[in-house]
């Protein structure tokens, strides 16, 4: 029963991790953007979810929609102040500035929040219910629940309704879009917004699961890469088949290699899907 | 190789090895690590300008190479017992076989997916070194002791200047030529008559082979090496920096990149103590923002006045 | 050359002319400088390192100072951030060294930074005293001006495997799960060999990175092989995951033993009742019946500690604030300020301090034993230590649904 216990607990954290490329996915689709500073962002929505609560105990869960909206507000003024002024430089370029972002990002919340460990601890935070002889923690089975509604909303905002038209239209044909009056510097600044959301969302939940600090971005946006990249960049799909992918993989490879073998296996899978198949499970071939 | 002939830079450029060569006796003990570590970081500036700067191919995981270069050298010199004189060549000679190897699939990326492979390799050279027992995994290797630094600083002098040299060349040879035309428009190059692939190859092979020797040096220097403490991402993004910094594509550029940029580190890193990092990430901000053609560009066309600037920001924003 | 031109290079003119400024030293100062990540993935451990080092020095001075040849000489601290980088470390170092001409080195902390650190000490002949490296790797390679007051990492799981062989049911198997660090690994070298000594069966012996976040697999495979005792070496972050992550998992073994956690207050304030049961590893206690010459006990010390820093003091904070006293005990003795005296008057120091007994193994290291302690209803209780029972441990754990 060993071996349906790792394939849950890699599907309940491959939700998770999902919901965390489905943010860098879009604004990379939409923008070109390759946003180094996402992990930054999870760590300040993982923050955010551990203030209100610390301060005022609001339950992370119900806290999310606030730490959605404070960080859609911040990634709207980011995009809108700062990176729409080298949005359409050399890829490489965008890629520098968001490391400036994320050093600066870093280091102020180390200045203002020190590198304290920090953990959001609910009265319900160990709880677990049996089935057999397989343990499911109830917070890593809400989270996903949680991601699985976060996700689908989101799809439904971007192919149902006006403004999520408005953004796949700016990513298709930039001067079209232009050309039917779409504010695109709006546009822009609102699609990093909802990408920070998500990640913001992602990291008030990743909050509940695991320690909370300054530097804990890095990794989740290493992470995100190999997920949105495995699942197809651009494509939202793709980031949730692909968060479910590296969940099972790394699962199953810490059981049976070896603790030390997780990250070897992703960033040799990010390397082989690029050689191979650079538009991912699910991407459609360019 | 025949090196372009304009008699004054290669006069100043010789009156300027010759002194630094002259300087550990001048110096301070503390101004002569300086000076070795600015010419690490110099030298892989020039490294990765070769494919990011002429070749237009944005590596983001060149400390790969870097990393290879210096497990290569320590293990030789701890596990196998080599002399130093044929570790560190060896180093090299592997990084370069090991970047022309993963150059040859990843090189048909293009832009992001490029960057991304390259960022890829470098942490998945670390997770393969973190499993190695040879390496040491996660416990990392010893070296012997060396009481003076000069050896290291004429090594580390003598790489720069050699990767510098190989930059000059490209700038006014025919292999140079054609990584420039592969830089501005590829199709075009290969519709010339350019065998993009081999030159891609060739020239990632060549960043590798410095920034191995460089990592090779720099094992020895620091006498102990563990995998966290060898492939970083950061390495990588000064390495960019300092060469966008100084004004990639040309030859002098990525030195005064790492000129300026480890001056202003270093003082930062003993004057504002915890602000430094802070600081290190506006400045990439600022450069990014204010000059991404580089200082070399800003101070041969003498124009650095915010019509300029306003005129920069059209051009990349929206 | 432009006007602008001409300003950049004055500006790279006067960042070149400000990195040779050198600070002038106090005339009767002794400075002990020191490069500590004060930012970074360790900030948390090396700002006990600082603020224990500043109280020391503040301590020491305020009682005279050190006294060399008649004259009261102040103690001063010259701190750089390291950033958790070994490289910057070993130049900060050398600067130390080379350019600011300090008189004396503290360590970093981390074996993985005072391993580089110790070669520019022992390059320029220079001795450094740390407090934040165990492992045995620093004190291998016959290097003469290092010295340690961390007890050696291959002995820190020996009290907790012969007391689990003396509890009652006795314990049978074993589990070892370590980090891939230079520490952690001398910890496990160790325990192993303790097991053998002991007779208990290892049924798991596995490695994981140190930034592993997710130990959800491990504990999968360990509840499937369910050890009586679980020893886990790591650093502060992975101890907090590893409970976290056992109680959501519903495994709880009759003993689990951490090297880093437990004896720190914010562990046990960020685990809350999930900390009950667990048992950790600590040298230094604050209740313990030691002191010295500055500081009386070790109470004394954790009280003054506490009231000018805002938190409780630990085993970091005490073997930090002994480095900076074992100097002042050298110095004393050497009655000079020359390196090479006070190497020799460091390697054969014996003094009694708020710490315990601090003298020096030949290899540099300290000789120290480790008390085992165990966090019951929130407070640490020091259940065994040197062959002794001191405590009726909290044995067996419990299943974590029959916890209150």
């Amino acid at each position: 029963m060993l071996a349906l216990q790792v394939l849950i607990n890699g599907i309940l954290l491959g939700g998770l991790y999902g919901l965390m490329a489905l943010g860098m996915s879009l604004i990379w689709g939409v923008m070109n953007i390759v946003n180094i500073a996402h992990g930054a962002l999870i760590m300040l929505g993982a923050y955010v979810t551990f203030w209100l609560f610390t301060l005022w105990g609001w339950d992370p869960f119900v806290s999310l929609p606030a730490t959605i909206a404070l960080l859609f507000v911040y990634g709207y003024c980011l995009q809108r102040f700062l990176l729409n002024l080298i949005v359409r430089a050399q890829l490489f370029l965008t890629l520098l500035i968001t490391f400036g972002v994320e050093v600066v990002m870093v280091n102020l919340v180390r200045i203002f929040w020190s590198s304290d460990l920090r953990q959001v601890t609910p009265t319900y935070a160990g709880a677990n219910f049996a089935v057999g002889a397989i343990t499911i923690p109830y917070v890593r089975l809400w989270v996903f629940v949680t991601t699985a509604i976060l996700s689908v909303l989101f799809l439904l905002v971007l192919e149902k309704t006006r403004l999520g038209r408005a953004i796949r239209a700016t990513s298709e044909e930039l001067r079209a879009a232009r050309l039917t009056g779409i504010p695109v510097a709006h546009i822009y600044a609102v699609t990093f917004g909802l990408g920070a959301a998500l990640a913001g969302a992602a990291g008030g939940l990743w909050g509940m699961l695991f320690p909370i600090t300054p530097i804990m971005g890095g990794a989740l946006t290493l992470k995100s890469f190999v997920v949105a990249v495995l699942g197809g960049l651009g494509t939202m799909m793709g980031a949730i088949v692909g968060g479910l992918v590296l969940g099972l993989a790394e699962s199953f490879t810490a059981t049976y290699l070896g603790p030390t073998y997780p990250n070897a296996i992703s960033f040799g899978l990010l390397v082989l899907i690029l050689i191979l198949r650079p538009t991912g499970i699910v991407g459609r071939r360019a | 190789m025949r090196l372009p002939s304009r008699r004054v830079p290669t006069v100043a450029g010789a009156l300027v090895v010759a002194a630094l060569a002259l300087a550990p006796w001048g110096l301070s003990p503390f101004l002569v690590q300086f000076l070795i570590n600015l010419f690490m970081l110099a030298a892989l500036a020039e490294s990765w300008n070769i494919i990011g700067g002429f070749t237009g191919y944005a590596s983001f995981g060149n400390v790969a190479f870097f990393g290879i270069g210096a497990y290569t050298t320590a293990v030789l010199l701890t596990a196998a017992a080599w002399p130093f004189a044929l570790a560190l060549p060896a180093g090299g000679l592997l990084a370069m076989a090991f970047a022309g190897l993963i150059g040859m699939p990843i090189l048909r990326l293009k832009g992001h997916y490029f960057a991304i492979a390259t960022l890829g390799v470098a942490e998945t050279m670390r997770e393969i070194v973190y499993n190695l027992k040879i390496t040491g995994g996660g416990t990392g290797l010893t070296m012997p002791i060396t009481r003076s630094p000069l050896p290291f600083f004429y090594l580390m002098l003598a790489i720069l200047v050699a990767a510098t040299l190989v930059n000059w060349w490209l700038s006014a040879s025919r292999f140079g030529y054609g990584l420039i035309a592969i830089r501005e428009d590829e199709d075009a190059a290969m519709a010339m008559g350019i065998n993009t692939a081999l030159y891609k190859t060739a020239a990632f092979a060549l960043s590798g082979a410095f920034a191995g020797l460089v990592g090779g040096v720099f094992a020895y220097w620091i006498t102990f090496i563990d995998p966290e403490g060898v492939f970083r991402v950061i390495v990588t993004i000064q390495m960019i920096i300092m060469a966008v910094f100084g004004g990639m594509g040309t030859v002098v550029g990525p030195l005064l990149g790492a000129l300026v940029l480890a001056s202003v580190s270093e003082l930062l890193s003993t004057q504002l103590v915890s602000l430094a990092e802070l600081f290190n990430g506006l400045i990439v901000i600022l450069v990014v923002l204010f000059m991404p053609k580089g200082l070399a560009e800003v101070i041969s066309k003498r124009e650095f006045s915010l019509k300029k600037l306003a005129r920069n920001l059209r051009e990349y924003g929206v | 050359m432009g006007r602008r031109a001409m300003g950049q290079w004055s500006l790279v003119a006067v960042i070149a002319l400000g990195l040779m400024a050198r600070p002038a030293l106090g005339a009767d100062e002794i400075v002990l400088g020191s490069a500590i990540s004060q930012t970074g993935k360790y900030a948390r451990e090396g700002k006990f390192y600082v603020d224990a080092y500043t109280l020391t020095v503040d301590a020491i001075n305020k009682a005279g100072g050190v006294k060399v040849g008649g004259k009261p000489y102040k103690l001063a601290l010259k701190l750089y951030d390291d950033q958790s980088d070994p490289n910057l470390s070993v130049r900060l170092f050398t600067r130390l060294v080379t350019s600011d001409k300090v008189n004396f080195l503290l360590g970093p902390y981390s074996s993985g930074i005072t391993i580089p650190a110790s070669a520019v000490s022992e390059k320029y002949e220079v001795p450094m005293v740390q407090g934040g490296g165990a492992s045995g790797k620093i004190f291998d390679r016959g290097y003469k001006y290092i010295f340690g007051t961390l007890p050696k990492a291959e002995f820190y799981f020996q009290a907790a495997i012969e007391a689990a062989a003396k509890f009652t049911p006795r314990v049978q198997t074993a589990a070892l799960l370590y980090s891939n660090e230079a520490f952690d690994r001398s910890v496990a070298d160790g325990a192993r060999q303790w097991l053998k000594e002991q007779k208990i069966d290892k049924v798991y012996d596995e490695e994981y990175q140190p930034s592993t976040q997710d130990f959800t697999s491990v504990l999968a495979v360990l509840k499937s092989k369910s050890p009586d005792l679980v020893l886990v070496a790591g650093h502060e972050e992975n101890a907090l995951n590893f409970i976290r992550q056992a109680q959501a998992a519903d495994m709880a073994p009759k003993m689990m033993v951490f090297t880093v956690g437990p004896p720190t207050a914010d562990f046990r304030k960020t685990l809350g009742k999930a900390a009950e049961y667990v048992f950790g590893i600590t040298p230094w206690l604050p209740d313990m019946d030691v002191g010295g010459e500055i500081f009386k006990s070790a109470r004394d010390f954790a009280k003054q500690f506490q009231e000018r820093f805002g938190y409780e003091a630990d085993y970091h904070v005490a073997s930090g604030a002994a480095d900076v006293l074992v100097y002042k005990a050298a110095i004393e003795k050497a009655q000079s300020l020359d390196a090479k005296k006070v190497r020799e008057a460091l390697a054969a120091v014996d003094v009694e301090t708020l710490y315990g007994r601090v003298k020096f193994e030949p290899t540099g290291q300290i000789a120290m034993g480790q008390v085992l302690v165990q966090v019951q209803e929130g407070k640490l209780v020091p259940v065994y230590a040197f062959g002794k029972m001191l405590a009726k441990p909290a044995y067996p754990a419990p299943k974590w649904s029959m916890r209150k």
